[in-house]
């Protein structure tokens, strides 16, 4: 297993060094704000936060950044015949579908943990002792994954068939739904569980669909 | 010993080698108690499935021309003259019926192929009738 | 174990809605060397693939090492060697890339073997896999199935695109092989004089069915061929059982048939040829009669 993850992240790489400039200039973005703006308020840093996690260039980037993954990894795999060559060897088509999907997880982390613990630092230090606002970190990572994961998986799906333009729009399009979602239910469990239901799915399709398919 | 494999004949692979195995004893360039190839020397010398060798073998094995030792190999029967008399008048008969066929095909009459026969063998000097001491 | 190493049981598939294989049943025991012969897109790579799971059937069932062929596990894997039509592996891969992957995926892995084949191949390792000739690829390609010391080895047209040498190597390679202990061969091939070196069965893939499926030394006695000629027109209605191809010209019939007996030559015999020639059959000559479009399937030999 180890193998065949290190073998996707080789073949990948390009989208990992993305991920990681994305999340490290977020990050020292992040700090310097909140240096910068230090004597503020810490509603004013705060919100500077917020602007900067959330603002349109990181979103965009984010939901075509990984279905454009997603559907990368599925792509190479059916031109360069990849999964034909690797399944004389012992290995299944399960285990390599798994590779692939901790792969892109190990992606969507490698931008928002960074992120989501220098906010989360920066939170303790900038907000007064008693914690007016329950510490909304944590939730937002949640449905900032899970809200990624969802629209990489699009990109698993669609990858197969298509080229990549395909997918990348239907991250794209995915998004125009998610985002009035999280407005309207808030980062939280309700939309937390909308998006679960919808990973599963997904997934479920992506495995029906690559353990049947002619390699 | 050098044998030849011939893809277009119509005779099976092992067979040929059996063919040839005989030819070369009825020819005297394998003499009796002499040491045969191994299966896996030959099939490498002739680049050919070892099992077919083996059949080859176990062919020739069954007709009394060569026999096996375990451990030891194959080796050239120890044949006496009849045997050896009667693969060599087979060769010659098979070739005989192959040229009634093409003299058959060539409309060549029985009387004509007798004469082209009787000069042949006049001209090759065939004894009359070969004394059984010689063999 | 004296189990069937292989088993297709009525085997069909349709590609978009052409048929490309109506009806296949084939055994391969242990230890036997099938040689499987067609022309171009006779479904010769289909079956293959089908074997090994990477295309489904569309009917039927496939069976290797015992298991199904939908559901090989790791481990029957890695009792299987095998050299994919095209050579192609991965393509923008260095070669020692490739086989580092192989050798971290194997779960046995014969080092002294591949590194005594690598040499005799001479495989430089920084290469990329698409500067490769074909030939080498193929070099790399068979090197790699060997390694894992396959019960079964599958080989899927390995001497395409191989030059003289190369093809040489290749067929002594398989016989010393075929030397070691109850190793299977399932290879399907172009070059019939190859197939007839070291094949023990032979299976001719025509029209979607398995015209021929027996062992190569009975072929040349069981299927013949005869130039029959009457001394009036020829009848229409010669009938033989198990008769590939007939052709009528005149007065002369040339016909072949299969699983020659005494039987067959009596009822030829009622139809009074005034002459009956067998003509001689190379295993080319049989392999074109039994691929020509109108061969009639036969019963398994």
């Amino acid at each position: 297993m180890f193998t065949l993850i290190k073998r996707e992240i080789e073949d990948h790489i390009a989208y990992f060094l993305g991920a990681a400039i994305l999340s490290s200039t977020l990050v020292v973005l992040s700090i310097w704000a909140a240096y910068n703006y230090k004597d503020e308020p810490p509603i004013y840093s705060i919100g500077l936060l917020y602007s900067i996690g959330l603002s349109i260039p990181v979103i965009v980037i984010l939901v075509i950044g990984f279905p454009a993954m997603g559907a990368s990894q599925m792509y190479t795999d059916r031109n360069r015949k990849i999964s034909a060559f690797l399944s004389a060897l012992p290995v299944t088509r399960g285990r390599i579908l798994v590779a692939r999907i901790i792969t892109g997880i190990l992606a969507i982390l490698t931008v928002l943990a960074p992120l989501t613990i220098t906010a989360t630092v920066l939170w303790h230090l900038l907000m007064p002792p008693v914690p007016i606002y329950p510490c909304p970190i944590f939730d937002m990572f949640v449905t900032a994954l899970l809200m990624v994961f969802a629209c990489y998986c699009l990109g698993l799906l669609t990858g197969w068939a298509s080229s990549k333009v395909t997918p990348t729009l239907a991250g794209l399009a995915l998004t125009f739904v998610l985002i009035p979602l999280i407005m309207v239910k808030g980062f939280g469990l309700h939309t937390a569980v909308i998006l679960v239901l919808f990973i599963i799915a997904s997934l479920i399709r992506i495995w029906q669909k690559f353990m049947s398919t002619a390699l | 010993m050098q044998f030849r494999i011939d893809n277009t004949s119509d005779r099976p692979v092992y067979q040929q080698i059996v063919d040839q195995v005989k030819r070369d004893i009825a020819l005297g360039r394998l003499v009796k108690d002499e040491k045969l190839p191994t299966v896996r020397h030959l099939a490498k010398q002739l680049a050919i499935n070892p099992n077919t060798i083996a059949r080859a073998y176990r062919q020739l094995e069954q007709e009394g021309i060569i026999v096996t030792k375990p451990g030891s190999g194959a080796f050239v029967a120890n044949l006496d003259s009849n045997l050896s008399r009667s693969v060599r008048k087979k060769i010659v008969s098979d070739e005989l019926q192959q040229i009634a066929i093409e003299a058959f095909h060539m409309q060549i009459d029985r009387q004509t192929l007798l004469e082209l026969f009787n000069s042949a063998v006049e001209k090759f000097n065939l004894p009359p009738r070969k004394e059984k001491s010689n063999e | 174990m004296n189990e069937n190493v292989i088993e297709v049981e009525n085997l069909v598939k349709y590609f978009d809605g052409r048929c490309v294989l109506d009806g296949i049943n084939l055994k391969v025991p242990r230890g036997c060397i099938y040689g499987l012969l067609g022309r171009n897109a006779s479904g010769k790579t289909t079956i293959i693939r089908i074997l090994l799971g990477l295309e489904p059937p569309t009917r039927g069932q496939t069976f290797l090492l015992g298991a199904e062929s939908a559901n090989l596990s790791a481990k029957v894997h890695s009792r299987i060697g095998y050299v994919a039509e095209g050579h192609n592996l991965i393509q923008n891969y260095t070669v020692g890339r490739l086989i580092k992957l192989c050798k971290d995926l194997s779960l046995h892995w014969n080092d002294k073997f591949f590194e005594h084949l690598t040499e005799t191949f001479r495989l430089p390792m920084d290469r990329r896999i698409g500067q490769l000739s074909i030939g080498m690829r193929a070099q790399l390609n068979l090197s790699l199935a060997l390694a894992i010391d396959p019960e079964l080895l599958i080989l899927d047209d390995p001497t395409l695109g191989l030059d003289t040498v190369a093809r040489r190597q290749f067929l002594e390679l398989a016989i010393d092989l075929i030397g070691q202990q109850n190793r299977t061969i399932l290879f399907s091939s172009h070059i019939l004089s190859d197939v007839e070196r070291i094949a023990d069965r032979i299976g001719i893939l025509a029209g979607g069915k398995l015209v021929v499926d027996c062992a190569l030394e009975e072929l040349k006695n069981r299927v013949k061929k005869f130039r029959l000629i009457f001394p009036e027109s020829a009848p229409e209605n010669l009938y033989l059982t198990e008769i590939v191809n007939k052709e009528i010209e005149g007065r002369e019939i040339a016909i072949t048939v299969t699983n020659w007996n005494q039987q067959k030559q009596n009822m030829l015999e009622t139809f009074k040829p005034s002459s009956c020639t067998e003509l001689p059959m190379s295993l080319e000559d049989i392999f074109i009669e039994c691929t020509k479009p109108d061969a009639v399937p036969l019963a398994h030999l």
